[in-house]
């Protein structure tokens, strides 16, 4: 997963991922020192091509700004970064800070789609996304692409982003599968033509894995097989 | 646009945004308004250019600068340079927009918002990176025609990688190559030539 997650640094660096996946980089970066010292690099150089882009604000800009900062509170800084390593426990608490604060980043992509009036989806993906126990698989999709799947168990759910590069012929459709007491259980059907989706499953119980398949139209009630992506979770 | 302009450029220009920041996140409002002459034409130009709609961008160029304010605290130097850290933000935010709106499809709402145009400062346009801009350019060009158009895609128009390979008509594990690949050039010809 690893290796397939860092395949997105450029990706990451030019915000050309979604909120799943940025979570799932955020997660790698902390875990990556080297990774991290590349996308601060990469960023600097994205961030000179801002400079081809110079358009100067209209004037009035300048004073709604200083009004506007002069009515807001300033965040407090960070804590210094600790010199020596702490003690293992004391790691495994800050790792597990630092998934929230992952997850935290990601809540900010997910408020803005509050625009999009999919309330009771996007609550829960937020309630989802911020759960401390919130682990991030992803394999390839056959035909290239990616699946990837954020599980919380504590939260009793996931979410299963498909990213294929292209969509099945002759009609036929991407399936989603999971798992459960090995049995497989329809999570839902894209249609003809589509590449990508993703799926909240409310209640992800015991799943083991999450497939996908290609099915005619409409989907089918077993998976055909050979699937085009599993995932164990 | 003559005397203030000029002279609050002539007064930014003895600092730079990294000598700034760490004022700014002590609260001195004055330093912000050094540092919002500075910044603010590129914080606007990246966020117009990704967005295209006039009001939208000034609306979330305000948000930004804001952001830049509220958060200075948590800017790291050992990480990268003040321009780099606001620039990311701000680019995170125009491409935000553009997902939410894409996603609501409510460009409409939008269309009988009044477009004012904006006057363009050309003396801050004259004395700014006129250099760095052709330097930004020459180092664009270096890149191979995919390598170009995957990041210029991304970056300028907002587009997600799945997004950007279907316009290009390639794989995607190629374009998510080509970002890196392309990133990585443009570091080394820009870390050439300063």
């Amino acid at each position: 997963m690893t290796a397939d997650v860092h395949s997105l640094i450029g990706a990451y660096v030019l915000d050309a991922v979604d909120d799943i996946e940025r979570a799932a980089f955020d997660r790698h970066l902390r875990e990556c020192p080297a990774c991290r010292l590349e996308v601060d690099e990469l960023r600097e150089a994205s961030a000179r091509l801002a400079e081809d882009a110079w358009s100067v604000p209209p004037p009035a800009l300048r004073g709604s700004v200083m009004d506007a900062i002069a009515a807001t509170r300033q965040v407090s800084p960070e804590p210094a970064a600790p010199k020596r390593q702490p003690p293992a426990r004391l790691r495994l608490l800050s790792a597990a800070a630092a998934v929230v604060v992952a997850a935290g980043g990601a809540v900010y992509a997910v408020q803005e789609l509050r625009v999009r009036a999919e309330h009771t989806r996007v609550e829960s993906l937020e309630t989802l996304l911020s759960a401390p126990d919130l682990t991030v698989h992803d394999e390839p999709v056959t035909g290239g692409g990616t699946v990837t799947v954020a599980v919380s168990r504590s939260r009793d759910a996931a979410v299963i982003t498909l990213n294929a590069a292209t969509a099945p012929g002759d009609g036929r459709v991407y399936q989603l599968w999971t798992i459960r007491a090995a049995k497989p259980v329809p999570e839902g059907t894209l249609t003809a033509g589509e590449t990508t989706t993703r799926q909240i499953v409310d209640g992800i119980g015991d799943a083991t894995d999450v497939g996908v398949s290609i099915e005619p139209s409409g989907g089918s009630t077993t998976p055909t097989m050979p699937l085009a992506a599993a995932v164990h979770l | 646009m003559a005397d203030p302009a000029t002279s609050r450029w002539k007064s930014a220009a003895d600092d730079r945004p990294d000598d700034l920041l760490p004022a700014v996140a002590r609260g001195d409002e004055k330093a912000f308004g050094k540092l919002y002459d500075l910044v603010a034409p590129r914080v606007h130009g990246l966020i117009r250019r990704v967005l295209r709609d006039p009001a939208q961008a000034e609306e979330v160029t305000q948000e930004v600068l804001v952001e830049v304010w509220r958060t200075a605290a948590r800017f790291d130097p050992a990480r990268g340079s003040a321009t780099a850290w606001i620039c990311t933000i701000a680019h995170r935010r125009a491409v935000d927009r553009v997902r939410a709106e894409q996603a609501a499809a409510d460009r409409l709402a939008f269309v009988g918002r009044a477009a004012v145009d904006i006057p363009y400062d050309e003396v801050a346009d004259e004395v700014s990176g006129r250099l760095e801009r052709q330097q930004v350019r020459r180092c664009l060009h270096d890149l191979t025609e995919l390598q170009r158009q995957a990041v210029t895609l991304a970056y300028y128009q907002g587009h997600t990688y799945p997004q950007v390979a279907q316009l290009l008509g390639a794989p995607l594990p190629t374009v998510k190559t080509r970002m890196r690949d392309g990133l990585i050039r443009l570091r080394d010809c820009m870390a050439l030539a300063s």
